[in-house]
């Protein structure tokens, strides 16, 4: 019993320590004077974390659209409220699928490769090679990353958003029948632009900033063999999906909370 | 005039560079160094020296500042490497080089790249300068015909060649080598040999090399530790550790497979494990 206790609390402070370590980590790589050396690392980074994400974002937000706005119709027709339709899918993606499932497939995508690009440069000993050249890698290979992470997945959830409502058209419209005219004017007289489109925003940066947070963080801090850096991989992706759907509840508790 | 000059020099070499003072180091349960303290003078060659898992790299990783002894100092040039602050390490590490073993080459940049990389940096030299440097430290390692490789296209002797000429781009004035001979074919390790020996005569380097090649090591050094348990175990020049008498470093320096060092794991009784009394394993 004593010896439980005692692995109970050596786990907490095993825990509470990596929170620090992960917390200070961020300060180092985050904070600091940008450059132009910088944002040309930030640009290449963009590209591989960002555009290179785009496929598989768009190609998830038109089916969730579509799927949206085929299960949307099934049910809001037995109402006769299948002009709601549009409305529906807006504020669906807006508020919720639009950022989380984007982070979810930004962690699969982006942060798990992430990890495994930071640690096998960790395994291969480029990082402290890096150190002792006088070059710090928390600022040098950490700090693109970070940013690069934070800016693209906001505007992958807007891509996401756009094409899911696209998506919901071509079924609901061109499909099923609704009126073309009733989609689009009941999202436009609905989808209020701060509530529902910057609160959509918000969550997408504190997903993007948590899930590259992870992805870095366990990249760097693995232990450089490969069986650590398949274990890290492994926990981006948990790690992140977990952070991500806790997080959306509290955040739609805290925005959305008082509509009810 | 000359004389003077050329007596400050002697007084300049003979000063030490490196200072290393009753460090001690421990990971986990497992003790590393129980109180090491080494000297390692400037514009020579220092080998330091001793049976695989003493601590040898860990060593140069301390003298780097990566890791921190739990107690002693450490001092470069007079300045405590662990005393100072993070920005102030990577300054001072602008005067240092390290070979590491694996070559550590960046392997998203091709050979040019990754030697130009210490340059672009921590210089603001025009891109024709960067250049000339380049090539002029390619030449001096003979892959100047490889600079548009990968590190991926390499062979392991060509990849510590190109490390070795992007540890000296900024020409440092300690360059610390780990194990620059290990797993060398014989042509790829007189190389090396050769460019580490001209590399200090020409340039005037500090170098400390961590090895247990004794003779490919000795043949080039100017003063020798051997570390064991912790502990120097011997110290002196080449000439003296070779007839040195204490039996323990005879046996490395000689290559002896039994001796104090012992050959066995620390293990219980042979025949008894045999016989199936120590438990299912």
């Amino acid at each position: 019993m004593i010896e439980r206790i005692r692995h109970l609390g050596q786990q907490g402070c095993a825990l509470l320590e990596a929170l620090g370590r992960a917390g200070i980590f961020l300060g180092q790589s985050a904070l600091g004077v940008p450059s132009r050396e910088g944002f040309h690392l930030w640009l290449r980074q963009m590209h591989f974390v960002g555009v290179m994400s785009l496929a598989i974002v768009l190609v998830s937000g038109l089916f969730i659209g579509m799927v949206l706005a085929l299960q949307g119709y099934t049910i809001l027709v037995d109402f006769g409220a299948e002009q709601a339709l549009g409305q529906m899918v807006a504020l669906s993606l807006l508020r919720e699928l639009g950022p989380v499932v984007s982070a979810l497939l930004f962690a699969g995508r982006a942060g798990s490769a992430l990890t495994a690009e930071i640690g096998l440069m960790k395994a291969t000993e480029q990082l402290t090679s890096m150190e002792m050249i006088g070059v710090d890698p928390l600022r040098r290979v950490v700090a693109p990353r970070l940013w690069a992470g934070f800016v693209a997945l906001p505007l992958l959830t807007i891509g996401f958003s756009v094409v899911g409502v696209w998506g919901g058209q071509l079924v609901g419209v061109e499909w099923l029948g609704v009126f073309e005219g009733s989609y689009w004017s009941n999202m436009q007289s609905s989808v209020a632009f701060v509530a529902d489109v910057g609160n959509g925003l918000i969550k997408s940066l504190v997903f993007a900033l948590v899930v590259t947070w992870i992805a870095v963080f366990q990249g760097y801090d693995l232990i450089p063999t490969s069986e650590g850096i398949s274990r890290a991989t492994t926990r981006t992706v948990v790690y992140s999906s977990l952070a991500v759907l806790g997080l959306d509840f509290v955040l739609t508790a805290l925005m959305f909370g008082e509509l009810s | 005039m000359f004389d003077n000059i050329s007596k400050d020099d002697e007084a300049m070499t003979d000063s030490a560079f490196v200072e290393v003072e009753s460090v001690h180091f421990s990971r986990g349960e497992m003790e590393i160094f129980r109180g090491v303290d080494l000297t390692i003078p400037r514009g020579r060659i220092t080998a330091i020296m001793g049976p695989s898992g003493t601590g040898k790299t860990t060593l140069l990783k301390m003298i780097g500042g990566q890791l921190t002894p739990d107690a002693g100092h450490v001092r470069i040039d007079g300045q405590d490497v662990h005393a100072l602050s993070r920005k102030a390490l990577f300054v001072l590490r602008r005067r240092m080089g390290m070979l590491f073993q694996s070559g550590a080459l960046f392997s998203d940049l091709d050979v040019y790249e990754n030697v130009a990389f210490p340059l672009r940096v921590h210089t603001d030299l025009p891109e024709v300068m960067i250049r000339d440097v380049v090539l002029m430290k390619l030449q001096a390692v003979g892959l100047r015909g490889a600079r548009e490789l990968k590190p991926s296209e390499l062979s392991g002797g060509m990849a510590r060649r190109v490390a070795l000429a992007r540890a000296i781009a900024l020409d440092p004035e300690l360059i610390l080598y780990d194990e620059p001979f290990a797993g060398q074919d014989p042509i790829s390790m007189g190389v090396l040999i050769q460019l580490i020996k001209r590399l200090n005569e020409a340039l005037g380097l500090t170098a400390v090399i961590v090895s247990h090649d004794i003779k490919e090591t000795l043949s080039i050094a100017d003063y020798v530790y051997v570390i064991a348990d912790g502990q120097v175990m011997a110290h002196g020049t080449p000439a003296s550790l070779d007839t040195d008498r204490d039996p323990r470093v005879s046996q490395f320096m000689h290559g002896e497979p039994d001796g104090p060092v012992p050959f066995h794991y620390p293990a219980m009784d042979f025949h008894a494990d045999i016989l199936g009394s120590g438990g299912p394993r």
